[in-house]
């Protein structure tokens, strides 16, 4: 007995240590490279402590580029998918795991199987769609395929917190003459916050990182998001990695101070909102 | 009411006198500093023109090649697009591109455009593009190192084997070539293609010619020197070379330029950079050359309004004054394309280009004897952007470095995925 | 309990119906496609039949490109299975430092993939890269490695930039299925004199199974479908090793311009990720009780 927990004390050692390594180390060397002169960056001999420090890649970044209107864009972009996302996939939820309908196991799989549909393969297609329909340039055409990405896993990670909201109360309230409306917005959203701030997380990133479909869809400069205009600033013909780099940083920053703020939410909503 | 009326009428003029075309740019050199000097020159073009409106919108490389095809199918192309050679048969085929000699003959009539550039961008009877800018490939080294090992800038093949060979010592590689299937490694065996005097991809009827022993000692040399390459060089593109040579990893590379990389991180010692032309095959000094590209714009509209304002703007890109500023949007790598444009002062002027004078004109004198593949004394065929852009000559150059097969049979099967191409 | 069949379809239409615009209509114009021999987009082409699909299902093209996706597919199920167990079963336990671990491991899942491209791009250099210098710093490495120069090292490669990129966030779906695991089943095992080995096969695995299904599903496809992470860093080579079928069907499209013929690739390959879909749903589906 004693021998295992030490077994186990070890193992444990052994596998925060890789995962500190493998896991957070990149970001320890990115961040730290992005104050590197460019000189330190590409040198042969590479250092873990940095040995000298500019601001250089930043200011240039933040002065020189449109980085703040990629940022809105992708802001805004991610916001509303997000928001759309929400709606359409906790009305789903709702109608899957709580009212129960002829079809529903066949609905509740087809939504995982739409996966099944690369997007490259809906890529052109889609393009020629939304030319058609005047939605090329336009925030609402990168809304639409974010939502379709985004929701269908979303209607299933929200599945295990409908199942543990008890049916009796939600029996108890339409005893009381509530209507299924008031029970939607004061039992069962309330009771599935969790949930819902996890799948909203989960929409905003699948949409903040999304590179295809934006490359593609949007070719106005004002309308471009991070990824896209982040690497439309790398030259074809050069690499100025100390700008590379702390666009990386930058592109990253926002959803981090993000999740600053939720990613508690997102992390304890997943983890043990679940709890039987 | 006679008041009314002529209010309502000078109205209606002023509106008429006000109509103004919309002109769309597409470019892809998305690099901050490059956009601004564009605006800077569209800014001035608007408004010396008020009855046009040039607007610039930066596409990427990577995916230009899937959005301008759709853009022409979802009518949503731009008016005027800068392209590569091996693009424009594309744009050309679909419909998409005007033909514009009467206007390129115009343009070189008052400018003259060096003889090769046309080249790039005339066939079935028609020049597709207007030549902007040029590019061509040299070898770039550091004057000390060859001091140190005492030995001379390589002229031939072997002078360049025996170089590499002496310059790769601990932690430095001698010679930095590419091994990736991309455009970078299409660029770098082209280059020693040229100077074996397999410039030819085609025979005049249209079938291949890529198998031929010029190709093949091109290939083999190509082999030799990438033992002398860095070990990541199967995933290098030109930032990864230029970065190799800048932090003194590499000792020489074949490149457009690394000027800009090399004065902001590697010292910037002008005096110490050396370029030199692309060396040539033992005996063939008549052969030597090397690849260029020739970066052209497309105008892609057929409303006589709208194409005659492109033209104006192009025409004003051209013009000696802008010419000079604008391809110096990013100075010492892009070229200028006509014999007026290189004795622009605007040109000359900039502080980097006054810095890097020699090497500088030395790269310009290179870009003259520059040729593309496929692009060769009129045996052009629009099926080239099929072998371009899927890259098949660099595709057959990793059959024979990655997958060891010997030089000839990978050239040998390298021309049976090309003919699969181009059917 | 009782079904609501009419309001129940009416709560999922509006998703339903967002979905199947968005991805019937671009397939049919694909289907459609397959049938013709149309180069470039937007020109026109000659119907052909079905021939399309004849001479594509024998190229060698595409059957390397399929031997690869299932390689893809398996390394990075075996890959991520580890690393997300690892890390799931790490939080699990206190340590001092947990919470904040738990909260950042998904870092790699929230940044956008071309971030995630530069920074394994610099870090495997093999001039300026760290990892290659810490390898040969610890006598692994005599010299610098290039990580993508051959065929097996991009793909092994290639797969763990993926993994890394997907583990932490599937081990946070997994630790939400080992927290819904009542904890005195453990217990009780223990006083029978299990291990911790047993424990993992006798009680975690088979109470996670409902998670596993969906994760085995989903991220199947999903990592089928990665493009961005392979176009952005090695374009499919080297000698088209990490080609997988997206690439395949990206690069008939927009670089060798056989428009027709990359949606008749789509299509097949639409059809063979349904057949695993409904197979894979058929056997592995877990039975609920509800």
């Amino acid at each position: 007995m004693i021998k295992e927990t030490y077994l186990k004390y070890i193992f444990l050692t052994l596998s925060i240590i890789i995962i500190l390594i493998i896991f957070f180390f990149p970001f320890f060397w990115i961040i730290t490279s992005s104050f590197k002169s460019p000189e330190e960056i590409i040198a042969t001999s590479t250092t873990i402590i940095p040995r000298s420090f500019t601001l250089e890649h930043y200011e240039k970044i933040l002065f020189n580029s449109d980085f703040f209107t990629y940022l809105i864009n992708s802001l805004i972009v991610s916001f509303f998918s997000m928001f759309i996302s929400i709606i359409l996939s906790v009305s789903a939820a709702y109608g899957l795991h709580k009212l129960k309908f002829y079809g529903n196991k066949f609905v509740e799989y087809s939504l995982l199987v739409t996966y099944a549909f690369p997007g490259v393969i809906l890529l052109i297609p889609i393009y020629l769609l939304f030319a058609k329909i005047y939605l090329l340039n336009t925030y609402i055409a990168l809304i639409i395929v974010n939502v379709l990405f985004a929701t269908p896993f979303a209607v299933w990670m929200l599945k295990a917190f409908f199942k543990l909201i008890p049916t009796e109360i939600e029996e108890a309230a339409y005893i009381d003459g509530a209507s299924r409306i008031i029970v939607i917005f004061k039992i069962i959203i309330p009771l599935a916050a969790p949930g819902i701030a996890s799948i909203a997380i989960f929409c905003f990133i699948i949409s903040w990182t999304e590179y295809l479909f934006a490359s593609i869809l949007i070719s106005t400069d004002s309308l471009k998001t991070l990824p896209v205009g982040l690497s439309a600033i790398v030259g074809q013909y050069q690499i100025d990695w100390g700008f590379l780099l702390s666009g990386a940083v930058l592109a990253s920053l926002p959803v981090i101070l993000l999740f600053l703020f939720i990613g508690k939410y997102f992390v304890s909503g997943l983890t043990e909102g679940a709890v039987k | 009411m006679n008041k009314i009326l002529l209010f309502i009428i000078s109205i209606l003029f002023s509106f008429n006198a006000l109509a103004v075309t919309n002109v769309t740019f597409w470019h892809m050199e998305g690099v901050p500093h490059r956009v601004d000097r564009i605006q800077t020159l569209i800014d001035e073009f608007n408004s010396a023109n008020p009855d046009i409106n040039v607007t610039q919108e930066v596409q990427n490389w990577g995916e230009i090649y899937a959005k301008a095809p759709a853009s022409v199918a979802a009518g949503t192309a731009p008016e005027i697009l800068v392209g590569i050679p091996d693009f424009t048969p594309i744009l050309a085929e679909m419909g998409a591109a005007q033909p514009v000699e009467d206007f390129v003959a115009e343009l070189d009539s008052k400018y003259g455009f060096y003889q090769k550039a046309l080249d790039q961008y005339t066939y079935n009877g028609h020049t597709w593009a207007v030549p902007l800018w040029n590019m061509a490939l040299s070898v770039w080294y550091r004057k000390s190192d060859f001091e140190k090992a005492g030995i001379s800038p390589p002229k031939t093949w072997s002078d360049l084997k025996k170089a590499a060979k002496t310059l790769t010592k601990d932690g430095v590689y001698g010679i930095g070539l590419p091994g990736n299937k991309q455009l970078y490694t299409d660029q770098t065996i082209y280059s020693f293609m040229v100077n074996s005097g397999a410039e030819e991809i085609y025979n005049s009827d249209g079938t291949l010619r890529f198998d031929n022993p010029e190709t093949v000692a091109a290939y083999d040399v190509y082999k030799e020197l990438y033992q002398y390459s860095a070990p990541d060089a199967a995933n290098w593109t030109w930032g990864e070379a230029e970065a190799c040579f800048a932090s003194k990893g590499c000792a020489m590379i074949l490149q457009f330029t690394v000027i800009s990389t090399y004065d902001s991180q590697a010292g910037g010692d002008a005096d110490d950079l050396g370029v030199i032309q692309i060396p040539y095959a033992n005996g063939k000094a008549h052969r030597a050359g090397t690849v260029s590209y020739v970066n052209s714009a497309m105008i892609m509209t057929e409303d006589p309004a709208k194409m005659e304002a492109s033209k104006k703007f192009l025409s004003y890109l051209m013009e000696p004054g802008n010419y000079g500023r604008f391809i110096n949007m990013e100075p010492g790598l892009f070229l200028p394309i006509t014999e007026a444009g290189s004795k622009d002062s605007t040109y000359w002027d900039d502080p980097v280009v006054v810095k890097y004078k020699s090497q500088v004109e030395t790269m310009l004198d290179n870009s003259t004897r520059g040729s593309l593949f496929g692009f060769t004394n009129g045996n052009t065929f629009t099926s080239i952007s099929s072998i371009s852009a899927q890259n098949l000559l660099a595709q057959t150059l990793q059959l024979t470095l990655i997958d060891g097969k010997s030089p000839s049979d990978a050239v040998t099967e390298g021309m049976e995925i090309m003919s699969e191409a181009i059917e | 309990m009782k079904k609501n069949n009419i309001e129940g379809w009416l709560f999922v239409s509006p998703l339903l119906i967002w979905i199947s615009l968005i991805i019937i209509i671009p397939i049919y114009i694909a289907f459609e496609l397959s049938f013709f021999n149309v180069k470039i987009i937007g020109t026109s082409g000659k119907f052909i039949g079905i021939d399309n699909y004849f001479k594509l299902i024998k190229s060698t093209k595409f059957i390397n490109a399929s031997i690869n996706s299932f390689y893809w597919i398996i390394g990075n199920a075996i890959c991520q299975t580890f690393f997300a167990f690892t890390i799931a079963l790490t939080i699990n336990y206190r340590f001092p430092g947990k919470k904040i671990m738990a909260n950042w491991i998904i870092l790699s899942f929230i940044i956008p993939t071309v971030v995630v491209v530069v920074i394994w791009k610099l870090m495997l250099s093999s001039s300026s890269g760290i990892v290659n210098s810490l390898l040969i710093n610890l006598g692994i490495l005599d010299n610098a490695t290039g990580f993508f120069s051959t065929p097996n090292k991009a793909f092994v490669s290639l797969v763990l930039i993926n993994s890394w990129r997907w583990s932490p966030f599937l081990a946070l779906i997994i630790l939400s299925g080992l927290n819904s695991i009542n904890r005195e089943i453990y217990d009780a095992s223990k006083v029978d004199g299990a291990n911790f080995i047993q424990q993992f096969i006798h009680i975690t695995i088979p109470n996670l199974k409902n998670v596993l299904f969906v994760l085995g599903l989903v991220g199947t496809l999903l990592s089928f479908n990665i493009f961005d992470i392979i176009w952005l860093i090695t374009k499919g080579g080297p000698s088209n090793a990490t080609t997988t079928l997206p690439l395949l069907i990206y690069e008939t499209a927009f670089t060798k311009f056989r428009i027709s013929q990359a949606a008749t690739l789509s299509i097949i390959t639409s059809f063979l990720l349904l057949i695993f879909s409904l197979f894979f749903i058929k056997f592995m589906a877990p039975k609920e009780n509800d």
